[in-house]
């Protein structure tokens, strides 16, 4: 009982994003022993970020790319020509799966995906297009 | 000749449209029409004839080695000229339609997009961060499959300034 009532206090902590002593302290009944009472408050208050960032971090969301790497490979030769020096671009990403579905054992996979120079091109425009939307809304 | 250069068009035409199959079919029977020939046997003819210009392409052959070639078939040397011109001027469109048949692994299609903001959820009431979310559609051999990711801000920041590094490295090789 004791347990799951201190869960709940700091759920109740986290969730609302409190950040002052005054407001957790608030929260204790009003005969609750008071050296407690700031030892908790104290606690709490030490662990609450690094608590927000967690939740953050595990809510759901679409899978997410954790790495990536990349590589140019020079094609020499294929079935259908004998001799030809097309560049082409290998990018392996590396993603987990919903960190909230997968508890402690993140499920990742890596993903080799092959792009042209042409296709490259047109993706850095859009990543480009991202860009200046990105500063657009930072910049409002 | 006349007939052999009306012929040479329409094979060249299919070779540079390999898609048109239709297209070329008609036109082959509408040779034959004009010129009285039974369209069996021409058929057969342009099968042979076909051999050829795919085999120099795997093989890279230039003009001169194609004109040698069909002369031992047996073609008259003023055709096989023709004809060999005629590969010329299409080989680079023909050389890319090749490259553009090889192999390529997972071959990246197209991409989506879309950023937003996550305002809450069932830890945190107020939440404010920014995510981007991306869609790539990938060829997995003769199929499309959909892959859908999330980025951080600074994680799509750090990919972008990948990707401008493997444009600088594919145009150092072209």
């Amino acid at each position: 009982q004791l347990v799951s009532a201190l869960h709940n206090l700091t759920r109740h902590v986290v969730y609302q994003g409190l950040t002052k002593p005054e407001d957790i302290l608030s929260l204790f009944p009003e005969n609750f022993h008071q050296n407690l009472k700031n030892l908790l408050t104290k606690i709490i208050l030490e662990n609450a970020s690094a608590w927000r960032n967690e939740a953050q971090a595990s809510q759901i969301s679409l899978p997410r790319l954790v790495d990536m790497d990349w590589r140019v490979d020079i094609k020499t030769s294929s079935d259908s020509i004998s001799r030809m020096a097309v560049p082409t671009c290998l990018l392996q990403l590396k993603i987990q799966e919903d960190a909230a579905l997968c508890g402690n054992n993140p499920v990742v996979s890596a993903l080799t995906v092959e792009l042209s120079k042409e296709t490259l091109d047109t993706m850095l425009e859009g990543l480009g297009r991202i860009r200046d939307q990105l500063s657009a809304v930072a910049n409002k | 000749s006349q007939q052999f250069s009306a012929l040479t068009e329409v094979i060249f035409r299919f070779l540079t449209e390999p898609k048109e199959v239709e297209r070329f079919l008609t036109q082959l029977s509408d040779f034959a029409t004009m010129n009285k020939l039974s369209l069996g046997p021409l058929k057969n003819i342009v099968k042979s004839i076909l051999l050829v210009p795919n085999g120099a392409l795997k093989r890279n052959l230039s003009s001169e080695q194609v004109r040698a070639d069909f002369i031992a078939l047996g073609l008259s040397e003023e055709k096989a000229s023709y004809f060999a011109e005629q590969w010329k001027l299409n080989s680079p469109t023909l050389t890319r339609l090749a490259v553009g048949q090889t192999l390529m692994i997972n071959q990246l299609i197209d991409m989506e997009w879309k950023f937003g903001v996550t305002a809450g959820s069932s830890e945190l009431e107020k939440v404010g961060s920014i995510f981007l979310q991306l869609k790539l559609v990938i060829k997995k051999g003769s199929q499309m499959e959909n892959v859908y990711m999330e980025l951080t801000l600074p994680q799509f920041y750090s990919f972008l300034h990948e990707m401008e590094r493997v444009k600088t490295s594919l145009e150092s090789f072209s």
